[in-house]
This record gives C-alpha cells, structure tokens and sequence, in this order.
C-alpha cells in the first residue's frame, strides 16, 4: 500500500512536469477509483463520466499543487474527485472557486508524522462511529460517501430539517471528541 | 442541557468545518462557509483536521472502470483540442538531443548551486535552475527586482558554431517572449521588458532555444529548447 501510494505520488510529480506517459499510467491506476467516487455521489453514469473527465483535467493541470509526504496522494485524488461531485451535485454545474479551496487546504494538509498517524486512523475513526448511534454513523457515512446533504438526510430518515441538524452537529462533536483523544 | 449548549461556544467552528468537509451544507451555506475558511486559518485547521480523519472513509468507493471511451475523450480534450504549447512536452525536448551527447540532469540544490551574489548591487529575489533533459546547457538565473534585471550565469553547455542562444520568458497562457540572445560563455544581465516585468515572479517559466544567428526569425522560438525552468523565491 505504501509502495502504491509513493508510485502515484511519483506519478504525479511527472505530471506536474507535462509527462504525459505518468498522465496516462496514472489514469489507468486510478481512474476506477474515482470513477467510483463520481458514479456513488452522482448516481448517474452520463454525469459520473462527464465529472470523472473534469476532475482528471483537474488533476492534469494541478497536480504540482499536490505535496508529497502531507497527505496520502490517493486520499488527494479522492478528495479532487468527491469535491468536485459535490460540486455538482450542490448547483448542478462546477463551481471553480470551492474546488480551489479544497486542493488548496489539502495542500497544506496534515505534516509527514500526521500522515505516518493516518495510516491507524481506518479503524480509529470505523472506532469513533461505532460510539454513535447507528443511525447518526449512517448518516455521516451517507454524507461522506454519498454526497446527502442534511435535506436529503433528513428525508431519508424522515426526520425534520432542524432536528437532522442538531442530532448531526451533536454526533459531530462527539466524534471529534473522540477523533481528537 | 440545551441543544443550543452543545453546538455553540468552542466547538462551534469545529462542527462547521466538519459540515463543510462532509458536504451536508446547502450551496448557500456552503459558499458562506467556504468565504470564512479563506479568511480565518484556524477554521482551515479545523477543517484539515477532519478531512484527514474522513479521509480512512475512502475504502467505501467501491473501484468501478470507467468505460474506454472516457480516456480517449479525455485525451483528445486536453492534449489534441488545442494545440500542447511549444515548450509543454518533454518529448519534444528529448527528441533535440543531438544538440549536444551529455545528458544534464539538474540538481535542484538552488541555493547551493546559485553562484555567491555580488554583496554590492545583486540583491537576487528569485532564482531559477534551467536545463533540459537531452542538453548540458545548465543555467542559473537570478532575479533583482530593484533592477529589474535577470543575471544568467551558464555552468554548462557550448557554443554551436552558426547558432545563437536565446531567452524567453513564458507568463500562463500567453505565448513566449523574447528576452534576447545570451552569450553561454559569459554573464548575462538582462533588462525585463516592462510587459514582462509587470507579471514577473514564482511561476515565470524561462527557456532558452538555440537559434538561427541573430536570434529566431519569428516572434516566438523556432529552434530547440535546450534549457527550461520555473523562477522559484528564495
């Protein structure tokens, strides 16, 4: 695993230099990944096609943006890939200027030691969920890798608007109470 | 205990971050939230701190592959649509590597390889390594900005008999720029030209082409690039 992700962050560091041979070898690495990602959030294969192409032609042209050694270089990947569905799926058409946030706050991402700590993190945070109720963990885990928004959230679970808010931002805290321990 | 208790006060900022990473937020909401993170770095924390943990969540993508058209869709929209500027592909460098045998890899040790800057007047803000792979022009440039001049100072690379070297800096989208011919075996000091020196900084890109005598015949290079680098602070 440690090996892959130090391939595609070399892959990425070609492309940042135009390599267009690492654009594509890159492509065939993760493209099934991300396609993954925009199909779930999207939900819709012509427009899970139509992002997976924006997000690489993202990738392509900020890939010098992305630090070895902070984050995991998948995690980055994943992370261009879901912003930008949510992105979608918010206004049904991009919005260039939150993507720009996101690859820039993941470029100051978390130091090497945070990322050494990353790797303990998988069933520190399944740990942290467990702790919620079930519902309250599904819902986290229906935002994070569904894209529901607290409006969908709240329909899913047949719940109010204001009452899917409080019960999200109090499991909210408790997770990074526990996130945070 | 309220439920006005539990998500105000310290914690506040921490959830809205988590809100933000997760995408639970209308576009509203969203665009407010994300108009905050540019302002305050500590809501940023906030946030790199959950999209960290999040992140372990990536597991439950499940790996589907995209149908085969999707990579020659993308292809063709970034590399054949519009034509890949002149200086955009490593190929291309490496197919002029006749120009001279050694192969020059540079070290990008910058600060150590940046020749001592004159203590009088050279007071160098930016600095950039050039080389090419398939080329053993190596040159190092520095930047003043009280002068506006570049100094290029060559550590490798020869003299083709009936070629001139020339500079040329490359600002986003636009097309290169002339510079002028530099000698690689002496300094050079070079007067950025004020629509250049207006954009110049971290990002600039400055290549050297080999030229017929007397510098390119149109505006923009027509020889080979044998020598290429990004201006970086120092």
């Amino acid at each position: 695993m440690a090996e892959t992700a130090a391939e595609i962050a070399d892959l990425l560091a070609r492309c940042a230099l135009r390599d267009r041979a690492a654009f594509k070898t890159l492509y065939g690495r993760t493209s099934a990944k991300l396609y993954g990602v925009t199909l779930r959030i999207l939900r819709d294969r012509s427009e899970a096609d139509e992002a997976l192409q924006e997000v690489y032609v993202k990738i392509w042209q900020r890939a010098d943006k992305y630090v070895p050694g902070g984050y995991s270089p998948i995690s980055w990947l994943v992370a261009v890939a879901r912003n930008h569905s949510l992105d979608v799926l918010r206004a049904r058409k991009p919005q260039g200027e939150d993507i720009d946030l996101a690859l820039d706050v993941a470029d100051a991402g978390p130091n090497p030691e945070q990322a050494e700590a990353a790797r303990g993190e998988r069933s520190r945070i399944d740990n942290c969920l467990g702790q919620l109720d079930e519902e309250k963990a599904d819902a986290v885990r229906g935002a994070y890798l569904d894209g529901y928004s607290y409006e969908e959230l709240a329909t899913r679970h047949k719940v109010p608007l204001n009452t899917m808010r409080t019960w999200l931002r109090r499991s909210l805290m408790k997770l990074r109470e526990c996130l945070s321990a | 205990m309220s439920d006005e208790s539990d998500i105000s006060g310290m914690g506040e900022d921490s959830v809205l971050a988590a809100e933000y990473a997760l995408g639970l937020l209308s576009a509203d909401e969203h665009a407010r939230a994300a108009a905050r993170l540019r302002a305050e770095p500590a809501l940023r924390s906030d946030l790199r701190f959950w999209q960290g943990r999040l992140a372990s969540l990536d597991d439950g993508f499940a790996e589907t592959a995209p149908p085969p058209a999707a990579w020659t869709a993308l292809e063709g929209r970034l590399f054949a649509e519009r034509r890949a500027p002149w200086w955009d592909s490593l190929m291309l460098w490496r197919s002029f590597a006749g120009v001279t045998a050694a192969i020059a890899l540079v070290a990008i040790m910058i600060n150590v390889m940046a020749p001592a800057p004159d203590p009088n007047a050279f007071a160098a803000q930016l600095v950039a390594a050039l080389s090419a792979q398939g080329s053993n022009v190596q040159v190092v440039a520095l930047y003043n900005a009280q002068s506006g001049e570049v100094r290029l100072t060559a550590l490798s690379g020869d003299k083709v008999p009936d070629k001139d070297y020339q500079l040329w800096a490359i600002q986003g989208d636009a097309a290169p720029k002339s510079l002028g011919l530099i000698k690689i075996d002496a300094r050079n000091d070079v007067k950025l030209p004020a629509d250049v020196l207006a954009a110049f900084g971290p990002g600039t890109t400055l290549a050297i082409s080999l030229e017929p005598l007397g510098g390119s015949p149109k505006a923009t290079p027509t020889g080979p690039v044998v020598a290429v680098g990004k201006a970086t602070a120092i």
